[in-house]
């Protein structure tokens, strides 16, 4: 058992939150109530709390969203992963979940879109999307991976890793700079 | 026609909408993960609105935080108010953002310019 191991770990790594499972919408609520008192004990102003909440919100929606299962069945499970810890300069979120093979191309494309712009370019691609694009069933999510980079003001790192012939697994990094 | 009251919870936003004085104030947070359902039921009454208006609509916007989702949605109830406006009404923006919250503020100004409403862009005081 290397239990000790595993605390230290996460005690070193500085993790504030590590969830594996399905995103459900009780899920989504309890992580925000109890990331809302923990982030009341982080030593930050409250710009920099409102955009790890907001970031928060907009991964977990993403997940909620759009998350696939490994394999086709009824019974499986939409499992994904979802961490929250920093370093003497970041705060990371990070999300993995399995998605499409069909839709990584897209993604893809949409992330090295938003990474290709600056702040300005950034923000005029979002009123842009938010003008033109139709509302989907799903919501925004076109506009949650601009979002996320507009408020993080950091590239967003990603990878996506193969699985099987029906989905692949994507992971999501997105840094929000501590306050100095 | 009826007034819109729907009271706030940690996931969805305070609504007052009062369609005699014109008044539609919208505020605290919205994150729900199905915004249609919150939304809908907003819309239409904006709908009905339109046909009642008085001489003067003034929207007040307080929010803490939104989702992505919810962005859509909010540009939905400007888009109504533009054609309230268009019929010849006074409309305001009143966008209220919390001290520091540079980002709110700018979103502001990003509704402001698609919207095509005029905006009173607004630092809540503490």
């Amino acid at each position: 058992m290397d239990i000790y191991k595993k605390f230290r770990s996460m005690m070193d790594n500085h993790i504030i939150l590590s969830f594996k499972g399905e995103i459900t919408s009780d899920i989504i609520s309890m992580v925000l109530q109890i990331m809302e008192s923990k982030l009341d004990a982080v030593q930050e102003k409250g710009a920099v709390k409102k955009k790890i909440f907001n970031i928060l919100v907009e991964c977990m929606q993403n997940l909620y969203h759009h998350a696939e299962a490994e394999i086709d069945a009824e019974t499986a499970n939409r499992s994904a992963m979802l961490e929250l810890f920093f370093d003497d300069s970041f705060y990371y979120i990070t999300t993995g979940n399995f998605i499409k093979n069909e839709d990584v191309g897209h993604l893809r494309d949409r992330i090295e879109r938003v990474n290709s712009l600056n702040k300005e370019e950034l923000r005029k691609y979002y009123r842009e999307i938010l003008d033109n694009n139709r509302i989907s069933n799903k919501g925004g999510a076109d506009l949650g991976m601009i979002d996320m980079a507009k408020k993080s003001g950091q590239k967003l790192d990603y990878e996506f890793t193969d699985v099987n012939d029906r989905v692949s697994f994507f992971g999501l990094k997105v840094k929000i700079a501590k306050q100095k | 026609m009826d007034n819109l009251r729907i009271e706030g919870t940690k996931q969805t936003p305070d609504i007052e909408f009062n369609a005699s004085t014109g008044i539609l104030n919208i505020s605290g947070r919205s994150i729900p993960e199905n915004t249609f359902e919150f939304f809908n039921p907003v819309l239409t009454w904006l709908d009905e609105y339109a046909g009642v208006a008085p001489d003067k609509t003034v929207i007040n916007v307080s929010l803490e935080y939104f989702n992505t989702s919810s962005s859509k949605y909010i540009l939905e109830i400007f888009k109504r108010l533009k054609n309230i406006m268009n019929d010849g009404k006074e409309v305001l923006v009143k966008w209220y953002y919390e001290e520091d919250d540079e980002e709110m503020m700018e979103t502001g100004e990003d509704y402001e310019d698609v919207s095509g409403l005029p905006f009173e862009i607004l630092e809540l005081e503490e």
